[in-house]
């Protein structure tokens, strides 16, 4: 095991959500691994003393929730707005909709290979669902980034996260790229010219 | 002390009853707070998060889907309305992004080296790396290591995989003790 694989390894550990083959390989490299031990102690040691101390008085939970109160009260005392409810059901209709974009286009796909012609109504049918949302998508931003949300779940669901103890490409994580110092960016810039031969434009 | 499962008291918050859903609030506004302290960095900003979070479960408690988490939602809204907070901030004050070679704080003219032990000193030089952090990985830190959700509750919250989770803590960790190696050496065991 390298290192850069012990220390994500570490992480999950001190999380609880290490299982237990990688448990047992990991410790077999921290027995040969100094450099990671000593890691192991600094990440422990962040992890107790990063706890918050949010103790607050009884009196200013109680303030708290007066004040709450008061916000709740200066709306009118209106129950819960169904707003959000009709949002979050634009959302899923959406999302369906684009469940039979992909069924038509596999049904498309099925039946090219087989030499049979598309009919136009099939896609006529699937016009008349699609354009008034892809019309209320345009008027309202929210609800296609809801929708884009949605249709993201749905594909999660069906191409589930690869095994945890499988390797990981750190760069898939567009997160990656915007914790890195410019340092590292340019040790990646360094690694990848030694790799390819090729310099960057200058 | 009311005994009436969340469930039950989400359903009466859903027809209006406020009575239901202040208790809710009692329930939940130390979780809510602690999220959007650590998303904040200070207590009266998290306050005025807290409070928005809490509106907004009220307004949205319709849109709440029974038979899912009432604090996992809750959680989501908190997250979500941390960042859009954090988000207006930045346009507003143009913060500094994250840099791992910055030394960690300036000296504090307040505290008082007699009384402050190096174990206190690191405590708030951790607070202050961790405020230093990327949002996304301060949210799944905060959800993560304070309020001690496991990688898939955590996943569940920010709408994200278990991986992602777990691969955002580690780089949150590596840029943490990247930054704070020398004081975490000095409080060596």
């Amino acid at each position: 095991m390298r290192c850069r694989t012990a220390r994500r390894r570490l992480s999950d550990e001190l999380d609880g959500a290490l299982a237990p083959g990688p448990k047992v390989r990991l410790e077999v490299h921290l027995q040969a691994c100094p450099a990671c031990r000593a890691y192991r102690e600094r990440i422990g040691l962040i992890q107790d003393r990063a706890k918050f101390s949010d103790e607050r008085s009884p009196g200013s939970w109680a303030a708290f929730e007066r004040a709450l109160e008061a916000k709740l009260d200066a709306q009118g005392n209106k129950g819960p707005s169904l707003e959000g409810w009709r949002a979050w059901s634009r959302g899923w209709a959406w999302a369906a909709a684009a469940a039979l974009v992909l069924v038509a286009m596999t049904a498309w796909y099925v039946l090219q290979r087989s030499g049979g012609p598309v009919p136009l109504e099939t896609w006529n049918a699937y016009d008349d669902v699609l354009t008034p949302l892809v019309q209320a998508a345009d008027a309202d931003l929210e609800l296609a980034a809801r929708a884009d949300r949605e249709v993201g779940a749905m594909i999660d669901e069906l191409a589930p996260a690869p095994d945890t103890d499988a390797v990981v490409l750190p760069a898939a994580d567009p997160l990656f790229w915007e914790g890195l110092s410019d340092d590292d960016l340019r040790g990646i810039v360094a690694d990848l010219e030694e790799q390819t031969g090729r310099g960057g434009p200058a | 002390m009311d005994e009436r499962p969340d469930e039950r008291l989400v359903d009466e918050a859903r027809k209006g009853g406020r009575e239901a859903f202040a208790e809710l609030v009692r329930r939940h506004e130390r979780r809510v707070y602690g999220v959007a302290l650590r998303m904040a960095g200070n207590v009266a900003d998290a306050d005025d998060l807290a409070q928005e979070v809490f509106l907004t479960a009220w307004k949205s408690m319709a849109s709440f889907r029974s038979g899912s988490s009432f604090y996992t939602w809750l959680y989501r809204i908190t997250v979500n309305t941390s960042l859009t907070c954090l988000k207006k901030r930045r346009r507003e004050k143009n913060r500094a992004p994250f840099d791992e070679n910055l030394p960690v704080g300036e000296p504090g003219p307040a505290e008082d080296p007699e009384r402050s032990s190096s174990l206190t000193e690191l405590t708030g030089r951790i607070g202050q790396a961790l405020a230093g952090l990327p949002d996304h990985f301060r949210a799944t830190f905060a959800l993560v290591v304070d309020q001690g959700l496991s990688h898939a509750d955590a996943a569940a919250v920010l709408g994200c995989s278990e991986n992602t989770v777990s691969w955002r803590m580690h780089k949150a960790r590596r840029l943490l003790q990247a930054r704070l190696k020398p004081y975490l050496e000095e409080n060596r065991t």
